[in-house]
């Protein structure tokens, strides 16, 4: 006992007289000194603050093989191991800077991001909801852009050249068949996926990543929103029809639905409409999303539904009197389940799962036609980081579809069909490498293998990007892209090749706080399009060939102007080709050179509201005045199309919004282009019809109303 | 003797923890105080570096953590770029979730968090005021939940309910009337526990003046 009391006497003042001392320097990269900087000895109290000239000592009771940590915001945390024997340590500390999200060089050629990620992006999902003209429709919004070219009949994204089918839509990584929605002939449709539903939305005007294939032209990246927040129920009632929607939230998941009615009726009704309808659009939908953590890794599930029906008269041009009664009713659902996770400290997996249906049902004249898609898609890509500056993504994925289309023949009184099924097989490799803090690269290749004509690929991509300086930076990115031809002539002929697009992008932006500026330039070449053999639509091969080249400018500022927010954009475009039943190179349809838009938005304090202003150019559209002689093919051009939309949004109490919009206050009488008669008249003259806008206004009001017990919650972060 | 001997370890052994637990409310006290009178962002930085250092060492207290979370928010409020005061935002949230997977009940904790979110809150007002502001509210509520009598939690849901009521130009009654209970619990409130959060009577007291001289202006 007393042996056992003794040991301790003696061994306290020994502990006490041995204290370590612990001296030296803290310096960052570039050898200046740092204050502030917790330098500590690692599990216990024993360490201090840098002084302003970077020094620091203190002392410790601790012993033997220890670590010292240096800690610093906006720097990277190093620890070293210290052998503490009670001599005095000297320490030399060097500090490195945290690559800053904000200010590190990122890969930037052809893609704009929104996000709420980023401090800094360049739309935010509720600008996609407050654009002008745009109607919370995402392509609306994203048609502000640069790299985008108005066609006001279509509704879809028409990318550089490309025509609407070339932008593909992709929902948190899996492929959406179908994205838009069913329209009349000759109006818009709207896309299917409300922005409310995302957090971030990445568009890419060419150049995009070896994951994503069959896409010519776009990719429209759509990553949905993580665990709700908040239990609510809304309810929503508009000009068009009305929605109600809940969100129940538990701890480790949320679950969101929501029911829509549309019905154009009524609004036809006070609203004269171009297009003699006889059952105007009507449609019901619902959608749902589960989020459920599992592990570290989160599941979403998202569904959606949909059935539209309409119906309306055709009249022929050279006899308006007459009619003909077209009946289409649609069917849609899609599905997709992902899951992302993370393996260990190096590696982590994205997994999904993708099902699209689609069916439309048309009547002409009781005669029965039908069109029906199904599409599966798995996917998985595993991502695996060296350091902080290197990583490297892989992965494989089967996209599986089947298209069936059938028509009663009137002659025949039979009913013919078609159909194929297609699988693409395809495998990617990307790694991603940054150079210093000033360059960042992306190199990556993607193999598909596709079973309608069994030919296998191999695609490069690769992108580069310099910062030479604290904001401006230049980027450049090279692709090849392919995309199967479309369903209406891959049901002809079956063994069409893809056709393939080369990207070469340049680009120069300079992101600040508040401002963003950026111009690129772009040369895009078509290869292998689909073109009619001897001008004869049931013979086709891939001799067709086009290119598209141009100058695109943006510019955003959200800071000069007290509470406003603007972005103007500019797209030049100049681009022909040589496909389907052209006699040679010309301008298609849907091009026109120049595109201009401004998007304006002022929150006016005195009134509670937001407004906003939209202001989109596009010049003339080529078109064929098969009056003219062939060497007059795509001649021609409509006037320029201008249009001038506004809207407010009002919010009188914090859980009530009041929504207006309205399009067109130029009151022009926008033409896209014209049609033709099939034969020519008595005269021996084709008579022409102007396509036009099926009203001269789109006028649309909402009621958004938020039940919470959080009287603070409104619709807005949802809109 | 065999008994004596482990009595006398017993005595040796919670005599040592005691001095531990002594080191740590000691170290605790004198660093919260230094949090208290700081006044610039160095001398913040100062008593959030020893916080840090305090959680590193005892791995079952929350309070550093929460300390170290009030230090870098007293830091975000007084910075004015952008992407620091985001910096220093993060690291407050860092300390706050730290604190509550040690303490998943504790009320101070969620007042803590509700604030935080607050002030990310007015990084970017136009896409985060609603999200921000109604995860701020539900953090409040919790606090409010665990315990009732938290003046803090007081204090801060009526910051927000006076924010939100200027936005939306309706009445700042209840936020003053939540103000006002705020204070009253202020000055009610009694603690033994040294190291205890007392902060916040002054956001209140602030307050009072902007909800008295007015209470008829109110539309």
């Amino acid at each position: 006992m007393k042996h056992f009391l003794s040991v301790f006497i003696l061994l306290f003042p020994l502990c006490s007289f041995s204290q370590a001392h612990l001296q030296g320097t803290v310096k960052d990269g570039t050898g200046q000194p740092l204050s502030g900087v917790n330098v500590f000895i690692k599990d216990s109290y024993d360490g201090t603050s840098s002084a302003k000239d970077g020094t620091f000592h203190f002392s410790s009771d601790e012993k033997g093989m220890r670590s010292v940590v240096a800690t610093s915001v906006g720097y990277k945390a190093i620890e070293q191991p210290v052998e503490l024997t009670g001599k005095e340590i000297e320490l030399k500390i060097v500090l490195l800077e945290e690559v800053n999200q904000l200010d590190a060089v990122v890969i930037s050629a052809g893609s704009f991001t929104a996000g709420e990620d980023k401090r800094r992006t360049l739309l935010k999902p509720l600008d996609i909801a407050t654009t002008a003209g745009a109607t919370a429709d995402i392509a609306g919004a994203l048609n502000t852009l640069p790299g985008t070219q108005k066609v006001g009949e279509s509704g879809r994204l028409f990318v550089r050249g490309g025509d609407g089918t070339e932008t593909r839509t992709f929902i948190d990584g899996m492929v959406v068949l179908n994205a838009y929605g069913p329209a009349a002939p000759n109006t818009p449709s709207r896309g299917r996926f409300l922005p409310f539903m995302f957090k971030g939305t990445s568009f890419s005007t060419g150049g995009y990543s070896a994951e994503y294939g069959q896409a010519l032209s776009s990719a429209l990246v759509l990553n949905s929103k993580d665990k709700a927040e908040i239990n609510q129920a809304d309810i929503g009632l508009l000009s068009v029809g009305g929605d109600v929607a809940h969100t129940q939230v538990w701890g480790g998941g949320s679950w969101s639905g929501k029911l829509q009615y549309t019905n154009l009726r009524p609004y036809n009704h006070v609203i004269s409409q171009r297009v003699d309808w006889k059952n105007p659009m009507a449609s019901f939908e619902g959608s749902s999303a589960f989020r459920q953590q599992i592990g570290k890794g989160m599941v979403k599930v998202y569904g959606n539904f949909s059935q539209t029906d309409f119906s309306l008269y055709h009249h022929d041009i050279l006899n308006p009197a007459s009619r003909q009664l077209y009946d289409i009713s649609n069917r849609y659902r899609y599905g997709n389940i992902s899951y992302k996770t993370v393996l260990n400290a190096t590696w982590d997996i994205r997994s999904g799962f993708s099902y699209s249906y689609n069916q439309n049902k048309i009547s002409i004249e009781g005669l029965p036609a039908e069109e029906t898609e199904k599409g599966t898609h798995t996917k998985w890509v595993l991502s695996h980081s060296f350091s902080d500056n290197t990583e490297w993504h892989f992965g494989s994925e089967l996209i599986n579809r089947t298209y069936f289309a059938s028509r009663f023949n009137d002659t025949t009184q039979q009913i013919i069909s078609k159909s194929f099924t297609e699988a693409i097989a395809a495998g990617f490799t990307e790694a991603e490498f940054i150079l210093g803090s000033r360059i960042a690269a992306k190199l990556g290749s993607r193999y598909e293998y596709n079973s309608l004509n069994g030919k296998s690929s191999i695609d490069p991509r690769l992108s580069i990007a310099y910062k030479p300086g604290k904001t401006g930076q230049f980027a450049f990115a090279y692709g090849l892209f392919r995309q199967s031809a479309k369903n209406q002539f891959l049901r002809i002929n079956s063994q069409l090749s893809e056709e393939r697009a080369e990207h070469f992008i340049l680009n120069y932006q300079i992101i600040t706080d508040h401002k963003t500026f950026r111009i690129e330039a772009y040369y895009k070449k078509y290869l292998d399009l689909v073109k009619y053999v001897n001008n004869n639509p049931f013979s086709l091969n891939n001799t067709g060939s086009g290119y598209a080249q141009g100058i695109e400018l943006f510019w955003r500022d959200n800071q000069t102007i007290r509470n406003a927010d603007y972005w103007v954009s500019y797209s030049y475009l100049d681009t022909q080709r040589d496909y389907l039943y052209y006699p040679f190179a010309a301008v298609p349809t849907f091009a026109s050179a120049h595109n201009f838009s401004v998007v304006y938005k002022h929150y006016v304090r005195a009134l509670q509201s937001q407004i906003g202003l939209t202001y989109s150019y596009a010049s003339g559209r080529t078109y064929y005045n098969p009056n003219l002689g062939s060497d007059q093919f795509q001649t021609q051009r409509t006037p320029s199309y201008q249009d001038l939309s506004l809207n407010i949004s009002y919010l009188p109490k914090s859980w009530l919004i009041i929504y207006a919009s309205c399009t067109n206050l130029l009151h022009r009488n926008n033409i896209f282009g014209y049609q033709y008669s099939a034969q020519p008249n008595t005269n021996g003259e084709y008579v022409s019809q102007a396509i036009r806008q099926p009203a001269n206004h789109f006028v649309f009001l909402g009621v958004f109303i938020t039940f919470s017990k959080n009287k603070n919650v409104n619709q807005l972060p949802n809109l | 003797m065999k008994k004596t001997n482990l009595l006398i370890l017993l005595i040796f052994v919670t005599s040592l923890t005691r001095a531990t637990d002594n080191k740590f409310s000691q170290a605790m006290i004198k660093n919260i105080e230094l949090v208290y009178q700081a006044t610039t962002s160095e001398e913040f930085q100062h008593a959030v570096n020893v916080f840090d250092r305090i959680a590193s060492a005892e791995k079952t207290r929350w309070e550093p953590y929460y300390y170290s979370s009030y230090g870098n928010m007293m830091m975000a409020l007084r910075e004015n770029d952008a992407s620091k005061k985001g910096k220093y935002l993060d690291l407050a949230l860092e300390a706050v979730q730290k604190a509550k997977a040690l303490k998943p009940d504790e009320s101070e904790i969620f007042v803590m968090e509700g604030f935080v979110y607050m002030i990310s809150l007015t990084v970017d007002p136009a896409t985060r005021a609603q999200q921000f502001s109604g995860m701020a509210f539900d953090s409040y509520h919790k606090a409010l939940t665990l315990n009732p009598e938290n003046p803090r939690a007081l204090a801060l849901m009526a910051q927000l309910e006076f924010g939100t009521a200027q936005f939306f130009k309706t009445s700042t009654t209840e936020a003053c009337n939540t103000n006002s209970q705020a204070l009253e619990k202020f000055s009610s409130q009694k603690n033994d526990n040294p190291i205890a959060p007392v902060w916040g009577k002054n956001v209140a007291e602030e307050m009072k003046t902007r909800c008295l001289p007015s209470p008829q202006k109110e539309k």
